[in-house]
């Protein structure tokens, strides 16, 4: 993949820096930097509309700037192209003659594909930090020696996460296309009663499945509402689908099917986040101007980017799902974090009392809109009044732009979104081969 | 089918004609001169426009006969809609004269709209009274196409899963557990030989169901129901494909879940992997493939983008479960597996192009070259840390009665294991050495080469022996027997030859180092000899000495040594039959050549027996309790 190759480059970049000088004050000012990119990446995201954006993230000195520079390349093969495009979800360094791009609508498609992006960059920055040049036997000694496989165990609860939500990311697409039926059919004019009624199934199953997703959230025995959610006219089409599973002549419809299933079957994207963040102490004392610093950093974003995204789209079971992860408000890095965890978390806690199947901006438009064109097609009378007309134009043409976004933006956020699985499993790997090479230094192989 | 061609090419044609008309229309109103050719032309098209006095009737006319097609459509729908029964079910010919009857209603709309005074009221109600019954018959359409797809399965029992079913009994996860010994080789009765299964396509669907599957799909997709074609046709068969991987005994799992499985769990649930990873990328993505392409071919890419909807969900639960094994820590014993895992997806790496073409399939096609890569890999580094893992396996204590030990026979039979995979792990380390050789000139490769002219498998393989032989030689500095150190370096040394020559490893490793490792175990064969014999033996010799007495010394000096030997030596233990056979024939023959003389000089000097313990037959059979392992003394002897 393109990716390491950059990645690569960019760390040995650094590791040459670092072994030409052995300042043992850089080290220090590799995890204030660090600190300091991930707060600014983080504040990139809050949704603050400030006139005057805080002076844009300076050019460090001379040594500083391969993190923040060479990283957002990473992401750029997201592209097909890889000359770095000006689009609105890259997190491409502002130019000195444009202002910064408006931060996308919070928990849009694109503000997740910056979030990704952000994850990214922090990670592959983290690891310069944490293995680079490092004396591995550090690894092994306190306070690493538990927070390493603490963070190793985060990492693999973490991908767990990535798959569930990319299985969601599946079911936003179906939806898409339900609701793009009813787009096509709305469009038509002049709307007759059949393309309303076209609509308005499409859109009943949309609803019932968002509903069946949401309400699986709740219940234990669900395996049915999760293979609904996929069902349109399988075995009897649409509206006659909710009758089948009635049907006792009908054998598929109470078959367990265990695949329609992200994960597995009991597997609870709630207590995954939990166990992701149950272990999660910040570091104190002494510790916390080590090595441990960054390593509690790196977690806390993992933990509060999957917690997103398992807020966002729709995931196995999240009942319980925290509303808030405990970062101490004292450090400085962590107010940004903290800023968009209230808002997420508040839009949670109003999703818990109304319903809905995600936080995802696209999907609970999408639901808002469906909810109304279903009244429409349940009000609409043969010859429609022009007003009226005007109206559900206006609506459809959301929708079609909903459906734009989400044609546009969900593959590459599922494409993102295996990036980080993949990214997650190789830096695993290379933190185990340090601790493995640790434990050959201290056991010298005969011959 | 025939007739929704002729239907549809009737309806095209009007198309064509309006359109040109509109053209030329268009074209007079540009121009303000006409030439003698184009009023020709026109005059040509008056005669011919005022012959076809139909198309001229009033507009009234061609509603009410418009009215009255869609009103006998209709009815012929409505007939077949109010029966309970499918209409698939009513029997052939039923069911195209369904279609018939929607397609009718699917052009009368098509005319409706396109009718220049589709503004008219009356107009208006047939459009939306037609676009209606359109609907109602889509939706009837849609479940129409599940209950033909379900009715027209075709069992996927065929001779290769009826084949295979007697394995799953095998595979059963009350298998035996392969524990640290000799247990690979059950692994190797995994049946990883079975049939083979070449690349081949089935049909999903009998194919007398096709042409009215493709029907309803031409319908709709002319209709513009494309999508709720496309939804339904994906939604069954993406159900299909996970029911048979249930059948194949696939289940999702977590990654947390692979990782806490025990080691005998995981290795029933790889096997399921490498069956169903064979089953659907082997032949059931291909004949679904098909199927798609038969079905939707000529709708351009729907067909691969409904492909790729229908197999993701499947294909990504195999390939996580790839990724999660691979996460699980690289123990050597998960060689076997890993390498089962390679060999499955390597023999399928061609038809993966195929199979995910398009630019949606080519990510997974991406995400199934990154697994075999790693898998690969993973593979590799076991097999390369094998030898360090050999070497970080010591002892403290010596292993009871210098016989063969554990480690020697677990590498042995881990690596005759090997060879079964030996053109595999040839490639994957070859791989390796032309990533190495990178840094080299051309002038180094080739010396590289000409040393290297052993494959890199042999290599390795040698080199994990000469890591086992070091291992056992300071395994073999814990015995305070010289002679019993010796007598366990040959026969672990012998073992490892045994098992090398009665084996394909001896391509492996080749005549030169069996015949370097039989001298070997010979040599110690003889050292023990030495060591044990020699100065026992000497005693015996007639060194010009007389006197009764020295005699008698000599005697009792002798008795005392075999006995000690007799006691010692009967604890150790050569397990393999024909070396102990030959150890003891070469040790008696030795004993006995050597105390013949000695017996008769007795006899000569009238020596009692007293001291005389044993006869030249005593000792032979003496010496054949030598090497069985179960300590013996001869001091019961004493007094006889």
């Amino acid at each position: 993949m393109p990716a390491t190759d950059n990645q690569g480059s960019f760390l040995n970049r650094i590791s040459i820096r670092r072994n030409q000088v052995a300042d043992p004050n850089l080290e220090l000012e590799d995890l204030e930097l660090f600190q300091k990119h991930v707060a600014d990446r983080l504040s990139d995201l809050l949704p603050v509309p400030t006139p005057t954006p805080c002076p844009a993230p300076a050019p460090p000195p001379a040594h500083a700037p391969a993190p923040v520079s060479s990283t957002p390349k990473n992401h750029a093969n997201n592209n097909d192209t890889n000359t770095d495009q000006p689009s609105s979800t890259s997190v491409d360094s502002p130019s000195a003659d444009h202002g910064p791009p408006p931060p996308p609508p919070m928990l849009s498609i694109s503000w997740f594909r910056k979030l990704l992006d952000v994850f990214l960059c922090c990670e592959a920055e983290f690891k310069a930090v944490l293995i680079m040049g490092r004396d591995p036997s550090q690894f092994c000694k306190p306070p690493l020696d538990k927070l390493i496989p603490d963070l190793l165990d985060r990492a693999i609860k973490a991908l767990d996460v990535c798959n569930a939500v990319t299985h969601g990311i599946e079911l936003l697409r179906h939806w898409q296309s339900l609701a793009q039926i009813a787009v096509t059919a709305l469009e038509q004019r002049p709307i007759g009663e059949g393309q309303v009624r076209r609509a308005k199934r499409a859109l009943s199953t949309l609803l019932t499945s968002m509903a069946f997703d949401d309400k699986e959230s709740n219940n234990s025995s669900s395996h049915k509402a999760t293979e609904r959610a996929w069902s349109f006219g399988r075995r009897g089409g649409g509206g006659a689908a909710a009758n089948y599973g009635h049907n006792p002549k009908d054998k598929t419809a109470g078959t367990f099917r265990s695949l329609s299933w992200s994960v597995a079957k009991s597997w609870s994207s709630a207590k995954q986040i939990q166990a992701m963040s149950s272990n999660l102490v910040p570091p104190r004392g002494a510790e916390a101007a080590g090595l441990a610093l960054p390593v509690y950093i790196m977690s806390a974003v993992l933990v509060f980017v999957m917690w997103s995204l398992v807020a966002a789209v729709p995931c196995q079971e999240r009942t319980g799902l925290a509303t808030h992860l405990p970062v101490p408000r004292q450090l400085v890095w962590a107010q940004p974090l903290i800023g968009l965890q209230e808002k997420i978390g508040e839009e949670w806690k109003k999703k818990e009392k109304k319903g809905t199947a995600g936080l995802l901006e696209e999907m609970q438009r999408m639901e808002k809109v469906a909810l109304s064109l279903v009244e429409f097609a349940d009000s609409f009378q043969f010859p429609l009044e022009d007003a009226k007309v005007e109206e559900v134009a206006v609506q459809v043409a959301e929708m079609a732009d909903i459906c734009l976004k989400m044609e546009e933006g969900l593959v590459p956020l599922q494409q993102q979104v295996r990036e980080v699985f993949h990214r997650i499993v190789r830096s695993r790997a290379e933190v185990l081969d340090v601790i493995d090479q640790v434990g050959k230094m201290s056991t010298p192989v005969p011959c | 089918m025939e007739y929704c061609e002729s239907e549809t090419a009737a309806a095209e044609s009007e198309q064509h004609l309006i359109a040109a008309a509109y053209h030329i229309v268009k074209a007079l109103g540009a121009s303000k001169t006409l030439n003698n050719d184009m009023k020709r032309i026109l005059t040509d098209l008056d005669v011919q426009l005022s012959k076809m006095t139909a198309v001229q009737e009033n507009e009234a006319d061609r509603t009410r006969e418009m009215e009255n097609k869609l009103k006998f459509a209709q009815r012929k729908i409505m007939s077949f809609q109010s029966r309970s029964l499918k209409i698939w079910d009513l029997g052939p010919g039923e069911d195209y004269g369904y279609l018939k009857a929607v397609d009718e209603v699917r052009r009368l709309a098509e005319i409706l709209q396109n009718m220049p005074s589709n503004q008219t009221r009356k107009v208006k109600q047939l459009l939306d009274e037609a676009e209606n019954i359109l609907h109602k018959a889509m939706a009837r359409l849609q479940e129409e196409l599940v209950h033909i797809l379900s009715k027209n399965m075709q069992p996927l029992e065929h001779e290769f899963v009826l084949l295979e079913s007697c394995q799953v009994a095998s595979l059963e996860e009350e298998s035996t557990v392969p524990n640290e010994d000799e247990s690979f080789e059950i692994l190797s009765q995994r049946g990883r030989r079975g049939p083979d299964c070449e690349q081949y396509v089935v049909d999903l669907v009998h194919p007398r169901a096709i042409p009215l599957i493709k029907c309803i799909a031409e319908l709709m997709f002319a209709s513009n129901y494309d999508k709720e074609f496309c939804q339904s046709f994906i939604s069954f068969w993406k159900q299909a494909l996970d029911d048979y991987l249930i059948n194949l005994h696939v289940k999702q799992l977590s990654i947390d879940d692979v990782l806490k499985m025990d080691w005998k769990r995981l290795t029933y649930r790889i096997r399921i992997w490498c069956r169903a990873t064979r089953r659907i990328v082997g032949f059931y993505l291909a004949s679904q493939k098909r199927l798609f392409d038969k079905i939707l071919g000529e709708f351009g890419s729907t067909s691969s983008s409904c492909y790729i909807e229908t197999s993701k969900a499947s294909v990504s639960c195999l390939l996580n479960f790839g990724q999660a094994v691979l996460i699980c820590p690289p123990r050597p014993e998960r060689l076997f597996c890993l390498l089962d895992m390679y060999e499955t997806l390597s023999k399928f790496l061609p038809d993966l192009g195929d199979l995910f073409a398009e630019e949606a399939g080519s990510l997974v096609e991406i995400e199934f070259h990154e697994l075999l890569k790693r898998l690969g890999n993973s593979a590799k580094e076991i097999f390369l840390e094998f030898g360090n893992h050999v070497a970080s396996n010591t002892s403290t204590i010596p292993f009871t009665s210098g016989s063969i030990t554990h480690l020697t026979r677990y590498v042995m039979n881990y690596i005759m294991l090997l060879v079964e995979y030996g053109d595999t792990l040839n490639s994957l380390l070859e791989e390796q050495n032309l990533e190495n050789t990178d840094q080299f000139s051309q002038a180094e490769v080739s010396q590289i080469i000409n040393l290297n002219n052993t494959s890199p498998m042999a290599h390795s393989l040698k080199s994990v022996t000469s890591v086992l032989e070091a291992n056992l030689d300071t395994k073999s500095d814990l015995y305070g027997d010289e002679s019993l150190k010796h007598i366990f370096m040959m026969n672990n040394i012998h073992y490892m030859v045994q098992k090398i020559e009665n084996s394909q490893l001896r391509w492996y490793f080749g005549d030169e180092w069996i015949r370097r490792h039989v001298w070997k175990f010979r040599q110690h064969e003889t050292c023990y000899e030495r060591i044990t014999w020699s100065s026992i033996l000497s005693q015996l010799k007639d060194d010009g000495s007389k006197g009764k007495a020295m005699l008698k010394d000599k005697c009792r000096k002798f008795n005392t040594a075999f006995e000690e030997v007799y006691k010692s030596q009967t604890a150790w233990k050569i397990p393999d039959a024909q070396l102990r056979e030959e150890l003891r024939i070469s040790t008696s023959q030795k004993v006995i050549h050597a105390y013949r003389p000695f017996a008769s000089r007795l006899a000569k000097c009238c020596i009692s027996d007293k001291y005389i313990k044993y006869t030249e037959d005593d000792l032979g059979n003496y010496i054949w309790d030598l090497f069985e392992g179960s300590p013996k003394s001869l001091n019961h002897a004493k007094r006889r």
